[in-house]
């Protein structure tokens, strides 16, 4: 609307003009109104097109003064006579404006006061004589840029003094500009305002200071050139000059041609100089060093884009040095590294690495195949040595442990880390197939047996878990529980088991981990252990009924077969006294369970002897074995190793280590003659009276059989044979379902539903089995097909 | 016996048997019960007879002990099945699934 406004008042050249800012608009328009008829000669006022934004609306001051506004009708007429102005008025308010330039442009004193400039600047404008004003700035301004490339152009120039002579003429050329925009500011306000075609004062000294100094080329590679060497010799560790930097920087900013003249050289040098510094420093440095090299670099790259360079090139620059420092190194630097890291374990390197890897793209997976390569290997070794045996278990909970602790401080619990950990483990823990379940095993059996005190509850509890996360590896879990089984067995019969409740938690945990089914046998030998309690009480209760008992206090385990190991029944020649005794729980147990039958297991049974010596009575621990040769010397003092084998119709072998259990142990009852460690047929063995001890009772060990050996073979082998039955049940199942099936497509479903480890030799064998069972049969066309018979 | 005659300071209690130099206090022994079968395998459910039968393994989810519950049974023709088996077959065809005989139940396992 201000672009109709006529109403416009000229100042008097030099005079008080007078600004009255934007008057209510009512009172405006009512004005305009009145003043419509103001002839276009009017029309020369450029404030007509003053820019509504601005805000400025010049009126008639005294129209202002008038009181009588509302009542009387204001006139306001034009001049009669267009104001004059002196002659040459324009040459020489320009020469009095030039010389002002010159001299600011000089660094020397202003002949005229500042207020003055600024009005004849503001005249100017007001007589239309503003194009030419700026076009005599602009050539004025130009020239005295143009003339000072002369100093950057000499030959040989030092290029710190190159450099800072530079920033000297920028900041002379700020300042200058500064002083000049001040004093031509209307003519910025006025006249630049309103043609958008032309820069603004600051702009245009920016453009000519661009246009002749900034680009010419000697010069431009001058600066730049200096100024990567600053920044080079900055990296290089040398003190420089910073605020120099800075500023040459704004300057290359300002002119608007940080990014063309300066960042792509600078990149590019950063670029070469981490290459160089990757390529050397990997070489000579150990990786934490690196790494922390690494992270230095990063920090002062980072204090470099606070301190002087220009924030937009922050993304590039970074992403520049950890291309440099890492993505072009990192496997180098785990092959290199990780290893010794791992092993220490190093916890801040390892952070610092996974920090640094976690910032360029493709480092965390890189790091996480590496650990996971890592964690196989080492796990590998651990597993696979028979002379680790010993100590496998131990060295797995404790490398878990660590990885475990590593993952959670330095990796952040990355689930891809805890992942790949697990993956590793159940990789490398079956490398070796059933050795580590049954160690495992043992290992559990060591730790919930009786005398165990090294561990509190809660440490037990704790330890018990820990084991389950290594247990859930395993593959073969038969082998476990085999081996478990057979631990727990022993626990029970002999009394062994530290507590209750460990035992119970630790099945819970199975049973949580491979459901009911894996542990209900296990359950079921609890039970046992239980019941045989009640039943001996009843037993005992229905001796004093028949008034019968005394001498001989007998308690019997009833174990579940099938639910136990198996034991190889033993037949061995009892005494009369405790062939009636067994023969009295038969039947007393026979008529409470019927249909029941009873196989009494002799290698379990233990007795405890009262034993009459010259220094005193003894009460001895015994096994039935034992018990049953030591009963033979109550009858002959002298016995020979092939009488004692008929009395006692005892295994060769098991007789062979019971005798010498007792003649060549810790505790000999028994003279062995001739004496030696081992036992031979021509042995004569005899009552030893003379024999003492500090203690009342005492236990006699029996001396084990290679368990390692041949026990565990069984064991194993027992494993292997439920496996059969497994496999076929799992042969037919599939049969059953398909009807017909080519053989590698059984195959292939077989490995999905087996959980154990398995060759396809076995498998082809108990499909042949099963071939000859008539469970299913070749197909008469294809030998490769497979149909199943109902 | 020469050691017989020596002080003897404690347990020395069973006077009349002290004249053997060993003398048997207490017997720990171990016993297996299975069942009282001439066939260790089910005819109908073709599972061994000591281990619960298919559906009692099945629902072993109810009783973790559920062999307890899967008992034997034996015909007069002198033939055992699991309990469970047998009253589902019996419900189809009153004769023993071996011989054919009548079926009537001879005893029960408990």
């Amino acid at each position: 609307m201000s672009a109709l406004a006529k109403t416009s008042i000229l100042t008097e050249e030099g005079g008080n003009q007078c600004r009255k800012r934007s008057l209510p608009s009512s009172e405006q328009c009512n004005k305009r109104s009145k003043t419509d008829d103001m002839s276009a000669n009017e029309k020369k006022s450029n404030f007509s097109l003053l820019n509504p934004n601005n805000g400025t609306i010049k009126t008639n001051t005294s129209s202002m003064n008038k009181p009588g506004a509302a009542t009387k009708k204001l006139i306001i007429k034009n001049f009669k006579s267009k104001p004059n102005l002196p002659e040459n008025y324009q040459e020489t308010t320009w020469s009095k404006l030039r010389e002002a330039v010159i001299a600011i442009q000089t660094s020397k004193a202003i002949a005229y006061s500042l207020e003055e400039l600024y009005q004849a600047v503001e005249n100017m404008c007001s007589h239309k004589m503003a194009s030419q004003l700026y076009v005599n700035l602009t050539n004025l301004v130009e020239a005295h840029v143009k003339a000072n490339i002369e100093q950057f152009l000499s030959e040989s120039m030092d290029r710190q003094v190159f450099l800072k002579r530079m920033d000297d003429c920028w900041r002379a050329h700020c300042r200058q500009m500064i002083m000049i925009r001040s004093i031509f500011l209307y003519l910025d306000r006025t006249y630049v305002l309103q043609n958008p075609s032309i820069h603004s004062i600051w702009d245009m000294g920016l453009d000519l200071f661009r246009h002749h100094i900034a680009m010419n080329t000697l010069v431009q590679t001058r600066t730049v050139d200096g100024l990567l060497l600053l920044i080079e010799r900055e990296r290089g560790g040398d003190a420089v000059d910073i605020s120099l930097l800075k500023s040459l920087l704004r300057m290359l900013s300002d002119l608007q041609i940080y990014q063309k003249a300066f960042e792509n050289k600078f990149l590019q040098a950063t670029e070469r100089l981490y290459a160089a510094e990757g390529q050397r420093l990997m070489r000579e440095l150990a990786v934490p060093q690196y790494l922390a090299h690494v992270e230095k670099r990063l920090r002062e790259e980072n204090e470099r884009l606070l301190h002087y360079l220009d924030p937009s090139t922050k993304w590039q620059l970074i992403h520049t040095v950890e291309r440099q420092l890492l993505s072009e190194h990192l496997s180098g630097i785990l092959s290199k590294g990780l290893e010794t890291l791992m092993d220490g374990p190093r916890l801040s390197d390892l952070t610092t690495l996974y920090n640094l890897f976690s910032r360029v793209k493709d480092g965390l997976n890189e790091l996480c195949n590496h650990f996971n390569a890592y964690i196989k290997k080492k796990g590998r070794t651990i597993v696979i040595e028979p002379e680790r045996d010993k100590t496998m278990v131990a060295e797995l909970l404790e490398f878990k442990e660590q990885l475990d602790h590593i993952v959670n401080t330095c990796f952040q619990r990355n689930d891809k880390f805890l992942y790949s950990m697990r993956e590793a483990f159940e990789f490398f823990i079956n490398q070796r197939q059933n050795k580590p379940a049954e160690l495992i095993a043992k290992f559990v059996d060591v730790k919930l047996r009786a005398g165990n005190k090294e561990a509190t509850e809660e440490e037990l509890e704790r330890l018990l878990d820990k084991i389950m996360v290594l247990f859930r590896f395993i593959h073969g879990k038969d082998v476990f529980e085999a081996f478990y089984k057979k631990d727990l067995a022993k626990r029970l019969l002999v009394g062994k088991s530290a507590s209750v409740d460990a035992e119970k938690s630790m099945l819970s945990k199975l049973k949580q981990e491979c459901g009911g089914g894996f542990t209900c046998k296990l359950e079921g030998m609890f039970k046992d252990m239980e019941l045989s309690k009640d039943i001996n009480i009843t037993y005992k209760q229905h001796l004093t009924a028949m008034k019968e008992g005394g001498g001989l206090e007998l308690s019997v385990y009833i174990l579940t077969m099938g639910f136990w190991p198996t034991y190889a029944p033993v037949e061995v020649r009892l005494p009369i006294e405790l062939t009636r005794h067994q023969d009295h729980f038969t039947k007393f147990y026979l008529a409470k369970h019927s249909g029941r039958k009873l196989q009494w297991q002799a290698t379990l049974g233990h007795c405890v002897l009262r034993a009459n010596f010259t220094q005193g009575n003894k009460e001895l621990q015994v096994s039935l074995f034992q018990a049953l040769v030591l009963l033979l010397f109550n009858d002959g003092d002298n016995l020979s190793f092939e009488e004692i084998k008929t009395a006692t119709n005892i295994e060769e072998g098991e007789l062979r280590r019971t005798l010498q259990s007792l003649a060549c142990g810790k505790a000999r009852v028994l003279t062995k003659a001739p004496r030696g460690r081992e036992v031979d047929d021509t042995d004569h063995f005899s009552f030893n009276a003379d024999f003492t001890n500090k203690l009342f009772r005492i236990k006699i060990n029996q001396i084990q059989m290679k368990e390692t050996s041949e026990e565990q073979k069984a064991t194993e082998e027992r494993v292997f044979q439920d496996r059969q039955y497994q496999i076929d049940a799992a042969i037919v199942r599939v049969m059953k379902m398909r009807k017909a099936l080519s053989h590698n497509l059984l195959i292939s479903e077989l490995y999905n539903q087996l959980k154990f480890p398995v060759k396809p030799a076995d498998l082809k064998k108990r499909i042949e089995s099963l071939i000859d069972r008539d469970y299913m049969e070749r197909d008469k066309d294809n030998p490769n097909q497979y149909n199943y018979v109902a | 016996m020469s050691g017989e005659d020596c002080d003897v300071d404690r347990g020395d209690n069973d006077g009349q048997k002290s004249d053997k130099m060993f003398t048997l206090k207490k017997w720990n022994a171990v016993a297996m019960w299975s069942w009282d079968v001439e066939c260790d395998t089910c005819a109908i459910c073709r599972v061994q007879v000591m281990d619960a039968c298919l559906r009692c393994q099945g629902e072993s989810k109810k009783d973790s002990y559920g062999k307890q519950d899967c008992v034997v049974v034996w015909g007069e023709c002198n033939h055992s099945f699991h309990f469970c088996c047998m009253s589902l077959w019996v419900k189809q065809n009153n004769r023993c699934p071996l011989c054919q005989q009548e079926w009537s139940i001879q005893r029960m396992g408990k």
